[in-house]
């Protein structure tokens, strides 16, 4: 390693970048307009309520005060639908998924359960759904848990188990939280292969490459000077997506230097493989393919956008192979939890991968040409 | 055979071979120290696979080149820093001026003693030198890479089509820098397929085709060991200048500006020609005697055009 020729390429690297208005725009700006979106999408899912239609058929006191109880319960906005129409039409006219059916005689059979003390009597709600709405099912399984607890009410016992919720967290955290520190460590690897990828073939094509074989320049020098170059444009991006959601998310992450840590390994690992593929790759197109078929996996398999418990099984199995997932892991342990222990192991593990794949990009990259 | 101390490269059966492609085949010749050296040869001939071996850039299927001494695949370290590359199509960072790019590259050789504005001087670059690679034309690129090459002071300097693409004032403008390398007693390695550029510039010129070397001599000694006639063209000729030629046993060529070419033995016969169709009554406009070129030379050893060779030679080049 010559830290002279290192430095020469990193500065001819960072000129280059900092000329190239467009290319700098992007490198900012791609993250932090991923940070807006999902942030936006994320933030309203924390507070989330749904719409719901009510169809009241009975149109006594009761069953309005039913509504009632249900708009104060918070999660929904209800719209009533006039009594007079059919709901099932309805729900297929206007792209509506649910709409919540109080049927005629409620408030005579509710009168007979609390009044008259008739157990048998009783009311059954329709749902009518399209099945077909991806958030259907969670509005009815909501619904059923309001449901529930007016049934519950209305016998008048306590009830025998309760729930009690303890955060192991000391803050409350929302998921958009969560979700930074995935894109943190997404945006990195999209940067660092990408970069690597497109600034390697294009030097390749024009011939710059065969000039600096001439060069007492060695492969590792190369590199080293590559993931200097990404590792600064990282830490510019990183700053970057931090400040934004700061600013506009307020979350509260615990900054530390193992942020710095993570973004290396994330760097290290990843100009590597881009190293491997432009080697193996012989035009810059198919290399820019490569390179996609390796990140989109990695994005949506390895925990960066949801968590990965929400995926199956054989998946999961998946996404614990997938470098990015110990970056992630690692980033959410130390920036969330607090936990040293558990980012020291999720380090270690990406570590020995990033030291195979840098190695192996050394081994791949050739100067002479073969044809 | 020249005393192994005089001789900057000696290659001996090199072959490089490709999958489907025997780009040079078992060629052996030696470059002696301070001369210029052509390697003059079709597109697709085995010049630049020539070239790229002795300068490291590609590697041999067999033979061996030697070079300062030290063997160019075993030494290439050592190797590099003794020589000057351009490489054929040389390009730069774009957004990297001049001046910028003859430091970048003079770090890398760790020269801290070479004075840069010099170099950019002695390329006539010094206007130019806060100039942006991606603003600068092909001849002053050519140029940029030239000086390129010499940032490490080299013994040997390579260039590989240094004027191909550019037009001719900028050829011109090159070859005045290779001169000027040449007075500094450089030994320098040219590849080129214009015949006019090896004829001017090289002590040496050594022609390959097809992978092979087809002759090895100065531009005179060519000449005088393989074209020994005379050209003798007519010009804006009729129709019936041309039959009376050919009736008299030679072989006229005609262009498409209606002038002939004729190749004559001896001065002779340029006066026989000249009365026979004087006494016919046919017309020319004008008339030129010359010795043939290295043009002319190629053409009889290969009976192939240096410039629009059959098969264009993608690939090995």
């Amino acid at each position: 390693m010559n830290l002279r020729v290192v430095g020469a390429n990193l500065v001819v690297k960072l000129m280059s970048f900092y000329r190239e208005k467009t290319a700098m725009f992007f490198t900012i700006a791609f993250p932090i307009i991923l940070i807006l979106v999902f942030g936006t999408i994320f933030m309203s899912q924390d507070n989330v309520s749904f719409h719901l239609f009510v169809q009241d058929l009975d149109q006594t006191n009761s069953s309005a005060q039913s509504i009632k109880t249900l708009e104060l319960n918070g999660k929904f906005k209800i719209t009533t639908v006039d009594p007079a129409i059919n709901a099932t039409q309805y729900v297929r006219d206007n792209k509506v998924n649910l709409v919540l059916v109080i049927p005629k005689g409620y408030e005579r059979s509710l009168l007979q359960r609390a009044m008259l003390s008739d157990s048998n009597a009783s009311v059954t709600i329709t749902y009518i759904y399209d099945p077909s709405s991806s958030s259907v099912s969670m509005k009815m399984q909501i619904l059923n848990s309001v449901l529930a607890e007016i049934n519950q009410k209305m016998s008048g016992k306590h009830p025998f188990i309760r729930s009690a919720e303890t955060s192991i967290l000391t803050k409350k955290y929302r998921f958009i939280d969560f979700f930074i520190p995935g894109i943190i460590a997404m945006a990195v690897m999209t940067l660092s292969l990408f970069g690597t990828v497109n600034l390697n073939t294009e030097l390749r094509q024009k011939g710059i490459i065969r000039k600096l074989s001439t060069t007492p320049i060695t492969r590792t020098d190369w590199i080293l000077s590559d993931i200097l170059y990404q590792f600064i444009l990282a830490i510019i991006s990183t700053i970057a997506m931090l400040l934004v959601s700061y600013a506009v998310f307020n979350v509260s992450l615990h900054i530390t230097v193992w942020i710095l840590a993570f973004i290396l390994l994330d760097v290290f690992a990843f100009v590597g493989i881009g190293m491997i593929l432009t080697r193996f790759a012989k035009e810059a197109q198919s290399a820019a393919a490569a390179a996609n078929v390796i990140s989109f996996p990695m994005m949506f398999l390895s925990g960066s956008f949801f968590p990965i418990e929400l995926m199956p099984g054989f998946l999961q199995t998946i996404a614990k192979i997938l470098p990015l997932y110990y970056v992630n892991e690692g980033l959410r342990a130390s920036m969330i939890f607090e936990d040293n222990i558990a980012a020291l192991r999720n380090s270690a593990i990406i570590g020995v991968f990033a030291a195979i794949v840098f190695i192996l990009g050394i081994v791949a990259t050739k100067w002479e040409e073969d044809q | 055979m020249t005393k192994e101390t005089d001789c900057a490269i000696e290659v001996d059966k090199l072959t490089k071979r490709y999958v489907d492609l025997l780009a040079v085949d078992d060629i052996s010749f030696s470059v002696i120290k301070g001369e210029v050296f052509a390697l003059l040869g079709p597109n697709g001939a085995g010049k630049t696979t020539t070239v790229e071996i002795i300068d490291t850039i590609r590697t041999p299927t067999s033979g061996k080149v030697t070079l300062l001494g030290m063997d160019v695949t075993k030494k290439k370290h050592d190797v590099v820093r003794r020589i000057g590359v351009l490489p054929q199509g040389f390009s730069s960072f774009d957004r990297i001026t001049v001046r910028e790019t003859m430091q970048y590259f003079s770090r890398l050789f760790g020269c801290t003693s070479i004075d840069i504005d010099e170099l950019i001087e002695l390329v006539n670059l010094k206007d130019k030198a806060k100039e942006q690679y991606k603003n600068l034309s092909g001849g002053l690129r050519q140029r940029l890479g030239i000086a390129i090459a010499l940032v490490n002071d080299p013994e040997v300097v390579f260039l590989d089509e240094p004027t191909t693409g550019l037009d001719p004032r900028a050829r011109r403008e090159v070859w005045e820098v290779l001169q000027g390398l040449k007075k500094k007693g450089k030994t320098v390695f040219l590849t080129t397929h214009y015949m006019d550029e090896a004829e001017l510039l090289a002590d040496t010129v050594t022609i390959i085709s097809k992978g092979k070397i087809i002759a090895v001599g100065s531009p005179g000694e060519l000449i005088e060991n393989n074209a020994n006639y005379l050209v003798l063209t007519l010009q804006s000729v009729d129709q019936k200048a041309s039959e009376i030629v050919r009736k008299m046993g030679f072989e006229p060529v005609l262009n498409n500006h209606k002038d002939i070419t004729v190749r004559v033995e001896q001065t002779k016969d340029v006066q026989i020609i000249l009365n026979a169709i004087k006494d016919a009554g046919a017309l020319y406009l004008g008339l030129d005697v010359r010795k043939p070129n290295l043009e002319e030379v190629f053409l009889k050893l290969t009976g192939e055009a240096l410039r629009d060779g059959p098969g264009g030679g993608r690939g090995a080049e």
